[in-house]
């Protein structure tokens, strides 16, 4: 297959990007997106210029490093995959692709396609996590949890902080992924004893770094590639309500 | 950016509450609104809005209203800023992500609603204020108390010459007075100007009240405002729509069991709300 494809080029954070664009042929409709650019790039190293810098790890959609703005659709055309597993065949031959990185005010560029997602990191170390003492290992069996609550926090759980959301959304929230970093410690009992101020400290960070406000447009759930749905946001807001009400802690500036 | 040093959920959330209060409000005002089909000269529908304006929980609940309809518009208008600066560097290619119908034109349903707001304010709420000069009605009892009030002062020599020559001036008006200047249960003088009042009532005649049924019958009979009027519903019902399914979410609602339930009320709400309204110019000029 051929394609021409339209990227997005910046040699730094500070420098002025542009769209650079290229042809390329000879492509199998079985090869990942990912493959496609590294042939791209070993085509570009060949004539001594830099190759497209793009994030990547594992290729296998479990990590969440991987995330390219691909013709007006995070992770591209496909639903429910991210960029590395999406595959040319979804696309036609002779198609011109448009590749941008993930646009938000919290996520800078550092290099063409790459973004600084740290944004994303400082919001799970504002409690996205559960203190454990230390001592003997506690039974794995002592605290019965009911399926229903195991698989929806299990589902909660399966996402892998691609930033998807947050570039599908009109308004760069980041609603879907804290909603589901709150909610998969907030279904669990080992989550509630600090829900009520997890919940409080995650939504100031998220605001503190200029991510912008839900207005319920649901952009986040149909691009993201783990299927969270919008129910975790509705949770996290009756959670904020509820600690804001009822709790007696809240947020330390 | 943050335009208002609140959290993000309870931005929402005053969004929500504001929104919430107009919605409450709607029905009220469409209740009132539909006494307008009876074919009784307007007698109910004054009775309401001379409740409405008179009442005293009314007034309290009016402040309120107002007050929300303003805070809902400004904090939607900086919400919307401060999510446009949350990307200052947009996308070249336009989202193609699907989304629910109508979620991401709220501000511009909004803002069409919102211009209407300042002509219906013009055409009526700012005439019960007083800033707008309208139409006016007045209750026949209240004129004659003032009137025999008067006559009293007349009989006892307290009224100096200019006032006895008004007050004859206003007997011999009332006498002739043209039957359409008053209604059918020959409960109040309507459909007067300011100058009218003065001169059928007296100058100091405190109890005039804004003849909205004249009013409202003189907007609907030009086919341009009852066109606008129309349209606006229109808009309205989808500004609606999203709006229900949207604060069931940001009140965190959206549940299971609740989420079929509320989708079918927003769908109600969003469908008999505005025809309701827009069924009164649609009757008045086809019907009657
Ligand atoms: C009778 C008139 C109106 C009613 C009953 C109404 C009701 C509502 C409700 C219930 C919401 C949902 C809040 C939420 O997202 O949780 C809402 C949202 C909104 N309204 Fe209104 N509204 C009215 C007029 C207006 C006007 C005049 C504007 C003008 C700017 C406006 C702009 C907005 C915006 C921008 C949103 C946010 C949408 C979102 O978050 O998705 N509305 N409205
Ligand atoms: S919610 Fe989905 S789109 Fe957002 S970060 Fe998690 S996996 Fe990615
Ligand atoms: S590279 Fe790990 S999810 Fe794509």
């Amino acid at each position: 297959m051929d394609f021409t494809l339209k990227i997005w080029r910046q040699e730094n954070r500070k420098a002025k990007g542009r769209f650079e664009t290229y042809k390329i042929s000879n492509i199998s409709p079985d090869c990942s997106f990912l493959e496609m650019l590294d042939i791209l790039n070993e085509s570009l190293v060949d004539k001594l210029s830099h190759p497209v810098c793009f994030d990547n790890d594992c290729r296998e959609g479990i990590c969440g490093m991987c995330g390219l703005y691909i013709n007006g659709h995070p992770h591209g055309p496909d639903s429910a995959v991210t960029t590395c597993q999406l595959h040319m065949r979804k696309f036609s031959d002779g198609e011109t692709i448009t590749i941008e990185p993930w646009r938000a005010k919290p996520f800078p560029i550092i290099r063409d396609l790459i973004v600084d997602r740290t944004a994303l990191d400082k919001i799970i170390q504002e409690g996205g996590y559960v203190s454990a003492t230390t001592g003997g290992v506690p039974d794995g069996n002592a605290i019965l949890i009911s399926k229903h609550k195991a698989d929806e926090a299990m589902d909660s759980a399966s996402c892998i902080g691609c930033g998807a959301c947050v570039a599908a959304c009109k308004n760069a929230s980041a609603m879907l992924f804290v909603s589901a970093k709150v909610s998969q410690l907030a279904l669990l009992p080992q989550g509630k004893p600090e829900a009520a101020i997890r919940v409080q400290n995650m939504v100031a960070k998220m605001d503190d770094l200029g991510f912008g406000n839900c207005t319920n447009t649901y952009a986040c759930e149909a691009e993201c590639p783990k299927q969270i749905k919008r129910s975790n946001i509705a949770r996290m807001n009756r959670e904020f309500i509820c600690a804001k009400v009822a709790s007696e802690e809240s947020t330390k500036r | 950016m943050k335009l208002i040093q609140f959290a993000s959920i309870t931005k929402k959330i005053a969004l929500a509450s504001f929104g919430l209060f107009l919605l409450l409000f709607l029905p009220v005002h469409l209740g009132i609104n539909l006494c307008l089909l009876r074919e009784d000269g307007g007698e109910w529908y004054r009775n309401a809005s001379h409740f409405m304006g008179t009442n005293y929980i009314v007034k309290v609940f009016e402040i309120v209203l107002m007050a929300c309809v303003l805070l809902h518009i400004v904090v939607a208008i900086l919400l919307t800023i401060e999510n446009f600066m949350a990307r200052p560097v947009r996308y070249k290619v336009r989202t193609k992500t699907k989304t629910p119908f109508m979620s991401r034109y709220m501000i511009w349903t909004g803002g069409i609603v919102a211009c209407f707001l300042v002509l219906h304010f013009i055409n009526f709420y700012f005439v019960k204020l007083d800033i707008v000069e309208g139409k006016y009605s007045a209750n026949i009892e209240q004129v004659d108390k003032a009137f025999q009030e008067k006559a009293l002062k007349l009989q006892k020599g307290e009224l100096n010459e200019k006032d006895q020559a008004a007050l004859m001036a206003q007997y011999q008006a009332i006498s002739q007075i043209s039957p359409d200047k008053m209604d059918k249960g020959q409960k109040n003088m309507v459909n007067l100007t300011k100058e009218e009042v003065e001169i059928y009532c007296g100058k100091d005649f405190k109890h005039k009240e804004p003849d909205f049924y004249t009013m409202s019958q003189e907007l609907f009979a030009k086919k341009s405002y009852s066109f606008i009027y129309i349209l606006v519903f229109l808009v309205l019902g989808f500004h609606l729509y999203h709006a229900i399914n949207s604060l069931a979410q940001t009140f965190g609602l959206s549940h299971k069991k609740y989420s079929p339930v509320i989708e079918w009320v927003s769908v109600i709400y969003a469908v008999v709300v505005p025809i309701g309204f827009a069924i009164i110019p649609l009757w008045i000029m086809f019907v009657k």
